[in-house]
């Protein structure tokens, strides 16, 4: 039974246990389903937990991350990942940026373009690999139909996007690009919004043209919108697992297989936790890294 | 270059920027109103011949959509509403009382979503495997509900920053305790902010995949992205099917966000650029 004192001090609390109160469940939550995950992924890569059940499990020390070191496939999923990071980040930072600045125009509606930039945001990953595969079909897609429209394919010898590692990887990159860069556009939109004009006004008394504008107002007042939409895009990138997931599977063989889809191949399909855990220890390390750039970054915006 | 008009000039950037948003989902829904036969003749047709709604009927008898839709509805909708409560509180705290280090409380909020969700599944996996939990709505409502309280938090720290401080002051000294103002005045001025952060949060929990992929796999409990994606045909990937259901899925978020556009953009940018 809660004392007199009790009740009168949680109607009206003072300012530190209301913080307290208030905090609470966001803290809880967290704890719940960040830091205690956290921690028992780093215990669960100690182990060989496989048939077991989590109940048997057997504790072997470093070997998992031996034989995580010495996997080809670990190495293929790593560098599929890294590809796929370093050439998806600058692609959608380049058409964001290409879509921002068309975006930005004075147009009499402004409408149909926000919501053609908002419509790539809101379609999920996994359905934008659907429509995508479907686009790539050998057969009947339309991309190839393009191509063949064109003359830049035989069609009795189509392009076999999805079935040959290469094209198959290409077309997972292309996809990846055309999905991120809107959400890029938008937060690069909002940024060209805040350059004032009368710096382009200035510039124009001063002759320079429409392209030095560009590269010389437009860029540099956009850094730290670029910064932080990098960043973000980084971090998602090295996590990508829906549209290769829904495109290809990670074939032909493996040639298109993410770090994130080896794990989850690994503990969800395997249910070898130990093992998959080692990997996912591996990927918390990179991400970690790319995070701490992040929070360096804002600590000196801050100051 | 000059030969163009700037108004012609417009109206073509217009057009790029229209058709790489719109294209996908138009030639999707081209696709959903073909005939089965129509889809695999070639050369392949840009429109429908003789349109359709078959592949719409097939969508909901030949597969539990309607049920995918149901579970991706729950799922979206609690989560929103459990984390739009818990990152109320929260944010309120971050704006109004005077705790110290109340930047690095958000900085904490904030960099929890940028773990890797894929290193944080085996645990999560393990502890709703361990509580009975998998392939129930509660499995994917709690982790989603933390993975929106950061850009939930972000927006709302800043729509109760916006809220003159007098106001909360002047009800507290007409008798209202702090929480009487939070709830009596706070909370209502800034329920634009709250509709905001929902949305945003919505929309993601509708589109996540590898979680509802992972937890809740069995065919009664899967969501429209795990749903649709496992699809099975008989000899090959039913395209014509997985067509209408793409449609079906894709509109009540395109709806969304066509209704709300000027405040989902101001959500994503607050949220983005805040940190």
């Amino acid at each position: 039974m809660a004392a007199p004192g009790l009740f009168e001090r949680l109607r009206d609390p003072s300012e530190k246990t209301l913080g307290v109160l208030l905090l609470a469940p966001a803290f809880l939550l967290l704890a719940l389903i960040v830091v205690y995950p956290i921690g028992k992924l780093v215990w669960n890569s100690f182990f060989d937990m496989r048939l077991s059940g989590g109940s048997g499990a057997r504790f072997v020390g470093f070997e998992n991350y031996v034989m995580v070191w010495q996997d080809p496939d670990f190495w293929n999923a790593t560098g599929n990942t890294v590809l796929i990071t370093l050439v998806t980040v600058p692609g959608a930072l380049v058409v964001g940026l290409g879509l921002a600045v068309l975006a930005n125009l004075p147009f009499k509606r402004q409408w149909p373009v926000r919501l053609a930039l908002l419509l790539p945001w809101a379609l999920p990953l996994a359905f934008a690999g659907l429509i995508f595969a479907w686009f790539f079909h050998t057969e009947y897609g339309v991309v190839n139909d393009v191509l063949r429209r064109l003359g830049l394919m035989d069609a009795r010898d189509p392009a076999m996007w999805l079935l040959q590692p290469g094209w198959g990887f290409a077309a997972i990159c292309l996809t990846i690009i055309w999905k991120t860069s809107s959400f890029m556009a938008l937060i690069l939109l909002a940024g060209l919004q805040m350059i004032p004009r009368s710096l382009y006004e200035a510039a124009e008394v001063d002759g320079a043209s429409r392209w030095q504008q560009f590269w010389q107002i437009t860029i540099p007042m956009l850094m730290p919108s670029i910064v932080v939409a990098l960043i973000f895009r980084t971090i998602t990138a090295l996590q990508t697992f829906d549209i290769p997931y829904t495109m290809t599977k990670g074939g032909p063989g493996n040639a298109t297989e993410t770090l994130a889809m080896l794990i989850h191949k690994n503990t969800i399909e395997y249910l070898d936790m130990g093992y998959g855990s080692t990997m996912a220890v591996f990927m918390f390390g990179l991400s970690l890294a790319v995070t701490a750039v992040y929070l360096r970054h804002m600590a000196r915006s801050a100051a | 270059m000059n030969a163009l008009s700037p108004r012609s000039l417009r109206l073509i950037a217009a057009a790029i920027v229209v058709i790489n948003g719109f294209f996908p989902a138009v030639w999707i829904l081209l696709t959903s109103l073909k005939t089965e036969t129509e889809l695999v003749s070639k050369p392949i047709t840009w429109w429908p011949h003789a349109p359709t709604l078959d592949n719409y009927v097939r969508a909901f008898s030949d597969q539990p959509l309607l049920r995918y839709l149901g579970n991706s509805a729950l799922v979206a909708l609690g989560s929103t509403a459990l984390s739009l409560v818990v990152a109320s509180l929260a944010a309120y705290a971050i704006a109004r009382l005077n705790l110290r280090r109340r930047q690095l409380i958000l900085t904490c909020i904030v960099a929890s979503s940028m773990f890797p969700l894929v290193t944080l599944l085996v645990p999560i996996f393990e502890t709703m495997r361990s509580a009975g939990l998998l392939n129930t709505s509660i499995a994917l409502i709690v982790p989603y509900t933390v993975l929106n309280l950061p850009v939930c938090t972000l927006v709302l720290v800043s729509f109760f920053q916006s809220i003159p401080r007098d106001l909360e002051n002047a009800a507290m000294i007409d008798g209202c305790t702090r929480l009487g103002a939070l709830v009596r005045v706070v909370l209502p001025l800034a329920a634009p902010g709250v509709f905001t952060a929902g949305i945003l949060a919505f929309v993601n929990a509708w589109d996540e995949f590898l979680l509802a992929l992972s937890l809740n796999a069995s065919p009664a409990m899967r969501t429209l992205p795990v749903g649709i994606t496992l699809y099975q045909g008989e000899f090959s990937f039913p395209w014509p099917i997985i067509s209408a259901a793409l449609v079906v899925a894709i509109v009540p978020v395109a709806v969304l966000i066509a209704l709300f556009q000027e405040r989902v953009v101001g959500g994503l940018t607050q949220g983005g650029l805040k940190g």
